[in-house]
């Protein structure tokens, strides 16, 4: 008997769009808390409803490599970075997005932490 | 002939120059836009080598072509970081592979390029994981999971294809 694969994959698919729901209303929980953490430890909280005016912050340095954060009231993104894919500063503007930003190429992530 | 000095040499060209093809694909694709944003989403387009070297001949050569495969466009693409997470990826991948090549009757090659994707993913994931101290990376696992079945299907299917439409070329028999 021919194993039947595609309804494994099929349910698998299933699954995966459950934990996708799932990680998807973890992140749209109300927080305003963003944490910068840079090779496993954290670099920076801010508190993103007390920003009052934007502002530019640079993690990193030439040597290591760089990325350029903009805190704006009520969000936060990567504005800019040195790192060859630049995926982190396609990711976008957090909260929101698929998940926290992540740049590889430089261990740093950015997430919305607890309160 | 088989384990002959000629014999040799002659698998030795067909699999350099395999890896050779793998290594264009990977090269190329490196090239094109990510589709998504998401560290670790890409089509996987030399895993069709892999599977085609696999299920054509047999595993040492597979394991051969894939991991110089990956060494090679690691270094060419200049991250060398990507090393990590291409080997760690492509060495689940391949142990799943073994399995799969032994179940796996002809016209179900496919299943090999989206299992072996999903494995890929999760090796990968594993290790980003691990290189960057912290779980948050973990929240991008079933949408990495998601474009592997994705991306395997297409793969696999290209596979599966191609070993079907090239058995008659004669070098690349085994």
């Amino acid at each position: 008997m021919k194993t039947k694969y595609w309804i494994i994959i099929i349910v698998l698919l299933a699954l995966l769009f459950g934990g996708l729901y799932l990680v998807q209303r973890h992140n749209a929980r109300a927080s305003q808390v963003a944490e910068i953490w840079v090779d496993g430890t954290l670099f920076k909280r801010i508190d993103l409803s007390q920003v009052k005016e934007a502002y530019t912050l640079v993690v990193g340095d030439l040597e290591k490599g760089s990325n350029t954060i903009l805190v704006e009231p009520g969000r936060i993104r990567v504005l800019e970075a040195d790192c060859p894919d630049l995926l982190c500063e396609k990711q976008g503007w957090l909260p929101g997005g698929a998940g926290p930003i992540v740049c590889l190429p430089h261990k740093l992530i950015i997430r919305m932490g607890e309160e | 002939m088989a384990g002959s000095k000629k014999e040799m040499v002659r698998r030795m060209s067909r699999d350099a120059l395999l890896t050779t093809l793998a290594l264009a694909l990977y090269v190329l694709e490196a090239h094109l836009p990510p589709p998504v944003p998401v560290p670790g989403i890409k089509l996987g387009l030399a895993n069709i080598v892999t599977l085609f070297v696999l299920f054509r001949f047999n595993e040492k050569e597979a394991a051969a072509v894939l991991f110089c495969r990956i060494l090679l466009g690691s270094l060419f693409g200049g991250q060398l970081i990507s090393l990590l997470f291409s080997a760690s990826g492509g060495l689940l991948a391949f142990l799943l592979l073994l399995l799969l090549k032994r179940i796996l009757k002809p016209s179900q090659i496919w299943v090999a390029g989206v299992f072996a994707a999903m494995a890929h993913n999760l090796g990968q994931i594993f290790m980003a994981r691990l290189v960057l101290g912290r779980p948050e990376v973990l929240a991008y696992l079933p949408l990495l999971m998601i474009s592997g079945i994705i991306t395997g299907l297409v793969t696999g299917i290209t596979a599966q294809i191609l070993l079907k439409r090239l058995r008659g070329v004669k070098i690349l028999q085994d």
